[in-house]
């Protein structure tokens, strides 16, 4: 009765009187559920802050290719939440051990500190979550299409940056098409509807779209030049290759955005019951 | 007698009328019209009457159509391609003997004839039948003509006016960047209501110990109360 865990400050074993004495076995149970709690919930966050760390390394590995479509549309928001997203999970890891730590010694510091921490992580991992969902509504078929027409093959560029876009958005232009069996983003007549930088230096009767958007053989090459030219089904790709770009983006930001979310609505509750055993302390 | 041989020498250099219509091939080929290319369906069994043929496509502007003379011959600068449409208004390209376009059609073959696919000899005049990609959208009418040797023996109709596709810039493409979608809104709105609620909360347990303002103990069930009765301070025998 007289050494509880929760009160480590000294007190005159004679002096507590009866009443006390049963008010505090009485609750003596209730401050252990709620340290069991508290502590089972930062275990919980600390797991989550390891999968959000991992899960932001997988995205920001970016295992498409697409991120230099992303950087050329200026609109890259995305990876750099996933790179919010990477830091919040280590720091979710070390607050959760650190509130488990200040719950089992019931010291007042240790959780004040971590409840203010915890407060800045959250904030972070707020703004991580918001810039996924905000910028994947940025990604629209047009937007891909406009940039698609204006910098694929491009060979007038104007500085250097300029440059290492188009060439970012060529190569990777020419791997998905090749990788995905598909051609332009909505299909091949992308490239006669408009005009493109890619038409300034290929003529529209030997390349009425590019030669990756036919199907290959083995050594990479067109199984029917003619065929392809035609438009002649099976030796041409026919479909688009919107949903091979949209696919990985959307996985990426809503997993950035919704399991971030999932984390904080935890957190919410566990910061909560961390304030409220906080005040019951006392020094 | 002799009017009747003079007639029948008439018919025999004469002109037939055939009654076939070019036609763009089939709706499945993709690439049937482009910016400066067409195809067309392969005159068969067409001209299975003029074996010693050659079959030649005339490709014409409205001025061509209605100006064009049976008796062109593919080699003369008149009706070649490099002039066109600026100095004359119809060429003669795609020859090809008559027994190209032998009956009945194959049956799992495409049988396709495409206009504008010679780029390389568009700019060489001496290759006036070149199969030059198209100067502009059009519209263009075509017709075969057979001739056997340097005479014209049979014609086909003109075909209905082709017009090529016209290509729009890139800078017309609409609305390129989004609507907010709901799971955006909803996402923002809760983590910031979240937010608050968990900044109120800090502000109260802060508030609420002897922090800030009061400075008393409140009376909780759950705290205990520090009071010396004895009058004895700093007894380090009763520190446990």
């Amino acid at each position: 009765m007289c050494d509880m865990p929760w009160n480590k400050s000294g007190f005159f074993e004679g002096e507590v009187s009866l009443h006390e004495g049963l008010k505090m076995a009485k609750t003596d149970n209730g401050i252990r559920i709620c340290q069991g709690l508290l502590i089972l919930g930062n275990v919980v966050i600390g797991m989550c802050g390891i999968a959000l760390t991992a899960e932001c390394i997988f995205f920001v590995s970016d295992p498409h290719g697409l991120y230099p479509l992303l950087e050329a549309t200026e609109n890259n928001d995305i990876y750099a939440a996933a790179w919010i997203g990477i830091f919040v999970g280590f720091a979710l890891l070390a607050l959760s051990i650190l509130g488990i730590v200040g719950v089992m010694k019931s010291s007042k510091t240790l959780l004040l500190v971590y409840i203010i921490l915890m407060l800045i992580t959250y904030a972070f991992e707020m703004a991580s979550c918001i810039t996924a969902a905000t910028h994947r509504d940025f990604l629209t078929p047009n937007l891909f299409l406009k940039q698609m027409l204006e910098r694929y093959m491009k060979s007038d560029t104007d500085n250097n940056n300029d440059k290492q876009m188009t060439e970012g958005v060529t190569k990777t232009w020419d791997n998905l098409m090749l990788q995905n069996q598909c051609c332009g983003v909505h299909g091949p007549l992308d490239w006669q509807e408009y005009t493109s930088a890619f038409r300034m230096t290929h003529n529209d009767a030997d390349y009425p779209w590019p030669h990756n958007c036919c199907v290959m053989n083995t050594r990479s090459e067109p199984i029917n030049l003619d065929g392809c030219k035609l438009g002649v089904p099976g030796f041409y790709n026919s479909n688009g290759c919107y949903d091979a770009i949209s696919g990985p983006l959307n996985r990426q930001a809503w997993g950035v955005a919704w399991f971030g979310f999932a984390i904080l609505c935890w957190t919410f509750c566990v910061l909560l019951g961390t304030m409220f055993y906080w005040s019951r302390i006392a020094y | 007698m002799h009017p009747l041989l003079l007639l029948l020498l008439a018919t025999a250099h004469g002109l037939d009328k055939l009654s076939y219509k070019p036609t763009l091939v089939g709706g499945n080929v993709e690439g049937r019209m482009t910016g400066s290319t067409f195809v067309l369906e392969q005159p068969r069994c067409v001209f299975d009457s003029y074996s010693t043929a050659n079959i030649w496509l005339v490709v014409a502007t409205r001025e061509g159509m209605d100006a064009f003379n049976d008796s062109a011959q593919p080699g003369m600068p008149e009706w070649s391609f490099q002039r066109f449409p600026t100095n004359t208004s119809a060429y003669l390209t795609l020859g090809a003997m008559q027994y190209h376009y032998g009956c009945p059609k194959p049956d799992r073959e495409l049988t396709v004839l495409r206009v504008g696919s010679e780029t390389d000899c568009a700019d060489n005049i001496s290759v006036p039948n070149c199969n030059g990609p198209l100067p502009g959208p059009g519209p263009y009418w075509v017709k075969f003509l057979a001739l056997n040797g340097s005479e014209p023996t049979a014609t086909t109709e003109w075909s209905g006016p082709i017009t090529l596709k016209t290509a729009r810039e890139p800078q017309s493409i609409p609305g390129t960047g989004g609507a907010r979608s709901g799971a955006m809104i909803a996402i923002t709105a809760i983590l910031s209501v979240l937010l608050a609620i968990l900044l109120a909360a800090l502000l109260a347990t802060l508030c609420s110990s002897e922090a800030c303002g009061v400075g008393s103990f409140r009376p909780d069930a759950a705290s205990i109360r520090r009071y010396n009765t004895h009058h004895v301070y700093d007894q380090p025998a009763a520190r446990l």
